[in-house]
């Protein structure tokens, strides 16, 4: 075969991953054993009980009592699910996006070359360090009308200033969703800071000097680069949001009446209170179910995109 | 035979007796206080709260116990932790419990240890109010000692606000307390003072039940199995009086705390409260004097409904007969009157036997000790009537009443349904 | 020298070691209104950060007549320690009145060996699935993802049972092991993006060498680890050290963290609540993590840049 030098490694084609040849290797099954483990113990079989339980009457206690699709009845049926459910929409829809957004806006202004920019970075990143419970005790207090910023406002003379978004039910979401970006921008905007120190200066130099303006460099050039690390960070983000709960159980209990209700609140409510196992486990499967039919999907549209371009990631 | 040759060995044996003397002294002080140590969870941690049970376990090491303390805050957090740990198999030696039905299945679960042994020698078929006994005795036995007993249907109020407003006595049923809470309102004040939260709003709603009422339409709408009480006009009417009260509460209700609500009253900034006996403490620690600076009521009237409502202790099930005696020892310090007594009296609440003696107590205290020594005012609560998910239904039909604009027949067929669950 | 490090001689440096300098416009140091208006944004943003911090602290050196009386954005009028001292030392927790102090040692006994357990799973998990892909690596890895949704309170029955079942229930020990189970979707996950983002010829460079399972681990790819280790121990510690549930539920009574005294201080059910108090026991409490993040947050990003948090 004429030319049958290797090419060079760095100019040779990106060839699939190969797998390692088939001995048998004890240490690696051996190394595995914790994730073994905790995956079909920990995970698989606390899932599938979970479900089980779905099926049957139980209430404070497990029970093997058969009652069919009943608990899942009660539960489309329960208005308070509903709102729970309407609420996690909302709530993941906003929070993440605008996560992103600040994120995103942050990263963007302190990579300008300002002075003071550890300064800058530590205040946007040290609430990730609070815990959401933190977070909700601390909002509470400062959107509290009599005791917090409403009140302070009109102390300072504009008597007519009103944030009672947390008393009222249509706005109190918009609160937990404050709480929430508070919490995570600073997250998103070190993923992102990172991502763009990592994007060459050459791409910087051809996009000017083909004319682009800069604000379009960044959403049509950058931000796809970076979309290895936003697609971890939304999954991340998506974790956190679905089980939403500290944030709201310090802020505001779910209320006023049922507005700020989320689903992770409605199970622990029927673990504990309402002595309902068979409505938190059905509750559980619900949730596990819409978080599946989001993750699968997504799961194999980046294996397809990674596969358009040729990247064994 | 030379003489000392014995000697060493008879100061050996000796040596050798004295030491298993000595250990085996150790060993049964260590055993015996091995077998008195008992875990107890509770969820008394706030600084009033502390003293109190601070009170408990003086009495239990006087009486030759090991106290060992797992506090948590928050009741839901407490009996969560209590069962996820009965059902790991590591169980606390004593956990606190509400009266409450929830407790029941605990027992049909057999995870619990009776307490006959100390209840039937001491006799608490006789020293316990009615519905406290019918609640701790199930199936015949014993299965919890109970601490205190808590009314839930006060009211207190602001002298200051009250005398400002022109309200010259209290008032004597629901007319009346409007009346009082028109002339309040007028005068600049907040007329009644509520913290927007689930549980109050309930504990509102409990108290015109009682005042609107009386004994029977609560224990009837509590009991009912088909929810028809719901939609009698007598009831409607009930409901009716609780939004109009909804007109005395300020804006900035949602979601407060109920201390801060008494926090208004401390502060002469409102006029009523309607809140369980643990505000006292409130006052206690703003050092303001019931009679002089704040008033106090056990419901409209003196026959008003007086609710035994109260905290228990239950026993986890264990073989080991060590926990065994140390949880008789520990029901046995807790009824005794002296326990009864400091305990309360730090607490707020009133003992669970009338035949102690509170020594010197002020006006609300004694108002209670008239209601614990009064059994035709006694009813039970609504925990104890109602399993923990229809009490959270009717809680939740309550909540969604008060915060919106839904008419009275529809939260009337809204609780009927809450009723029939 | 081994293949392996010839290679990694060779490569061509297609990731900066560390963060190239900030992008953006040319140095230009005068005020244009471009200029300005990234400060303006910048500070709005940070008033909007620091807002609760500020509150915080300030309500924490005020006394209790001061808060029911003034706004809480007001400057204490005569600044007092008082609360803080209350709130390490002399705070009820229950029967005890000492403050979220008994909680610290305590939670840094259960921070660092959880910490390093469930790095060093995740990280083996990590270089395991991504490396060796053992055929059933997947599957597992999908279960870890789709369970991970599911709140902890609900499958807490059944992992007492089971723990308790092997006797790991109410210690030490069996804290770690909860806070490894816990923590490894999010740890594999990282590991695994970020030992996949690595040059593949690395890893087959050091098989052609000989080396076997642990050997390639631990002196190729762990020293390549740094930058992922850091980002991972930042989010462990402050995860680990935040925890309630885990460490009151398996801690046993001997072993209960600072987060629950600070609950038991600021969510009592019944009792007079004293904002200052509680604010100077939260910033206590929370006084680790927030340190670990002000002191590492350049590392933090550094190590997201070197590769960390891949897709």
């Amino acid at each position: 075969m004429p030319n049958a030098q290797p090419l060079p490694v760095a100019v040779r084609p990106a060839a699939p991953r190969a797998r390692p040849p088939r001995r048998v290797n004890v240490w690696l099954h051996v190394a595995l054993l914790p994730l073994a483990l905790t995956a079909l113990l920990a995970y698989l079989a606390s899932t599938v009980w979970t479900v089980a339980l779905s099926f049957t009457g139980s209430r404070m206690f497990p029970s093997s009592r058969f009652v069919g699709l009943a608990q899942y009845e009660r539960l489309f049926a329960s208005e308070r699910w509903s709102i729970a459910i309407d609420n996690l929409l909302f709530f993941a829809v906003f929070s993440i996006l605008l996560c992103t957004l600040v994120g995103f806006l942050l990263a963007v202004f302190i990579d300008q070359k300002i002075r003071a920019e550890s300064l800058f970075r530590s205040i946007f990143l040290y609430p990730f360090a609070l815990s959401m419970v933190v977070t909700g005790l601390v909002w509470q207090w400062v959107l509290n009308p009599e005791m917090g910023l409403q009140a302070a406002v009109r102390d300072w003379g504009w008597q007519s200033f009103t944030l009672d978004w947390i008393v009222s039910e249509d706005k109190v979401m918009y609160c937990v969703v404050l709480a929430g970006v508070w919490n995570g921008s600073g997250f998103m905007m070190a993923l992102l800071l990172a991502g763009l120190r990592g994007v060459d200066e050459e791409v910087w130099k051809a996009a000017r000097l083909d004319g682009i303006p800069v604000w379009r460099t960044y959403f049509s050039i950058v931000l796809p680069m970076l979309s290895g690390t936003v697609a971890t960070a939304l999954t991340l983000q998506l974790i956190g949001s679905i089980k939403v709960y500290d944030v709201v159980v310090a802020m505001t209990r779910g209320g006023p009446g049922l507005a700020s209700e989320v689903p992770a609140r409605f199970i622990m409510e029927n673990i504990g209170s309402r002595s309902n196992l068979g409505q938190a486990a059905a509750a559980s499967t619900v949730l596990l179910v819409t978080a599946v039919a989001l993750l699968v999907p997504y799961h194999y549209l980046r294996k397809h995109q990674a596969a358009k371009s040729g990247h064994g990631a | 035979m030379s003489s000392h040759r014995p000697r060493p060995r008879i100061a050996t044996a000796h040596a050798v007796a004295a030491l298993v003397l000595v250990l085996a002294g150790w060993l049964t002080i260590a055993g015996t206080a091995a077998a008195q140590t008992a875990e107890v969870i509770h969820w008394w941690t706030s600084k009033g709260e502390s003293a109190a049970v601070n009170e408990l376990a003086a009495a239990y090491r006087k009486a030759g116990g090991t106290w060992v303390d797992t506090a948590i805050a928050g009741g839901d957090n407490a009996r969560n932790l209590a069962l996820t740990r009965m059902a790991g198999g590591k169980p606390p030696t004593v956990t606190q419990f509400n009266a409450s039905l929830q407790f029941h299945e605990i027992i049909e679960e057999g995870l619990l240890n009776t307490i006959d042994a100390v209840a039937v020698p001491q006799g608490w078929d006789r020293l316990l109010p009615e519905p406290l006994r019918n609640f701790v005795k199930v199936g015949g036995h014993y299965w919890a000692v109970p601490v205190n007993i808590h009314n839930t249907n006060w009211f207190w109020y602001s002298k200051a606000v009250l005398a400002k407003a022109g309200v010259t006595a209290e008032p004597a049923n629901m007319d009346e307390f409007f009346v009082a809470l028109d002339k309040v309102k007028a005068s600049g004040a907040i007329a009644l003072s509520l913290g927007g939260q689930g549980w109050q709003e309930l504990m509102l709603f409990n108290a015109v039940l009682h005042a609107a009422g009386g004994q029977d339409l609560y224990r009837r709408f509590y009991t009912s199995a088909d929810g028809a009480v719901a939609l009698t006009p007598e009831f409607k009417k009930v409901l009716a009086d609780f939004k109009r009260l909804k007109n005395y509460v300020d804006r900035g209700s949602p979601n407060r705390d109920w201390n801060v609500a008494s926090a208004l009253i401390i502060a002469d900034k409102a006029g009523f409260q309607v809140m369980g006996d643990f505000v006292k403490a409130e006052f206690e620690a703003a050092r303001k004097v019931a009679g002089r600076d704040y008033g106090c009521f056990a419901g409209f009237g003196p026959k008003a409904p007086f609710v035994i409502d109260g905290d228990v202790f239950v026993f986890p099930k264990s073989p080991d007969p060590q926990v065994v005696r140390a949880q008789q020892l520990f029901a046995k310090v807790i009824m005794s009157k002296e326990a009864q007594v400091a305990f309360n009296r730090k607490k707020g609440s009133v003992p669970v036997r009338a035949d102690v003696d509170m020594g010197e107590v002020d006006l609300c205290t004694a108002l209670g000790l008239a209601g614990l020594r009064d059994p035709s005012r006694h009813v039970p609560s609504v925990e104890q009537m109602v399993a923990p998910e229809k009490n959270a239904a009717i809680g939740d039909a309550i909540t969604e009443f008060w915060n919106t604009r839904q008419t009275v027949d529809r939260a009337a067929r809204a609780l009927a349904a809450s009723l029939r669950m | 020298m081994t293949a392996a490090s010839s290679i990694l001689a060779t490569l061509p440096p297609s990731r900066p070691a560390a963060p190239t300098a900030p992008h953006g416009r040319p140095r230009r140091r005068r005020f244009t209104p471009a200029r300005v208006g990234v400060y303006a944004f910048l500070c709005v943003a940070a008033a909007f950060f620091l807002l609760p911090l500020y509150v915080m602290l300030v309500t924490s050196f005020k006394t209790m007549d001061e808060i029911r009386s003034s706004s809480i954005f007001a400057l204490p009028w005569r600044p007092t320690f008082d609360a803080w001292v209350q709130a390490w030392s002399s705070a009820c927790t229950g029967l005890e009145c000492r403050g979220v102090s008994v909680g610290f040692w305590n939670s840094v006994l259960i921070v660092v060996p959880s910490v390093v357990a469930s790095i060093a799973v995740g990280a083996v998990n990590g270089y395991a699935l991504s490396l060796w892909r053992p055929r059933y690596g997947n599957a597992l890895f999908a279960i870890l993802m789709i369970g991970v949704f599911v709140p902890a309170q609900v499958v807490l029955v059944p992992l007492v049972r089971m723990l308790a079942g092997v006797g790991l229930f109410g210690s030490l020990p069996a804290l770690v092991v909860v806070h490894t189970i816990f923590g490894m979707p999010i740890m594999t996950l990282l590991f695994r993006n970020y030992y996949g983002s690595l040059p593949d010829e690395l890893f087959k460079a050091a098989r052609i060498d000989g080396g076997g399972f642990w050997r390639i681990f631990w002196s190729v790819m762990l020293p390549m680890s740094t930058p992922m280790l850091i980002v991972a121990a930042i989010m462990q510690v402050t995860g680990v050290w935040n925890d309630y549930l885990m460490g009151l539920i398996f801690g046993g009574s001997g072993m209960v963290p600072m987060t629950v005294q600070l609950n038991n201080i600021v969510n009592s059910t019944f009792g007079e609540k004293a904002y200052n108090v509680n604010m100077a026991a939260t910033l206590l409490t929370s006084a680790v993590p927030l340190l670990v993040y002000l002191v590492s947050g350049r590392w933090f990003v550094r190590g997201i840049a070197s590769g960390a948090v891949k897709g």
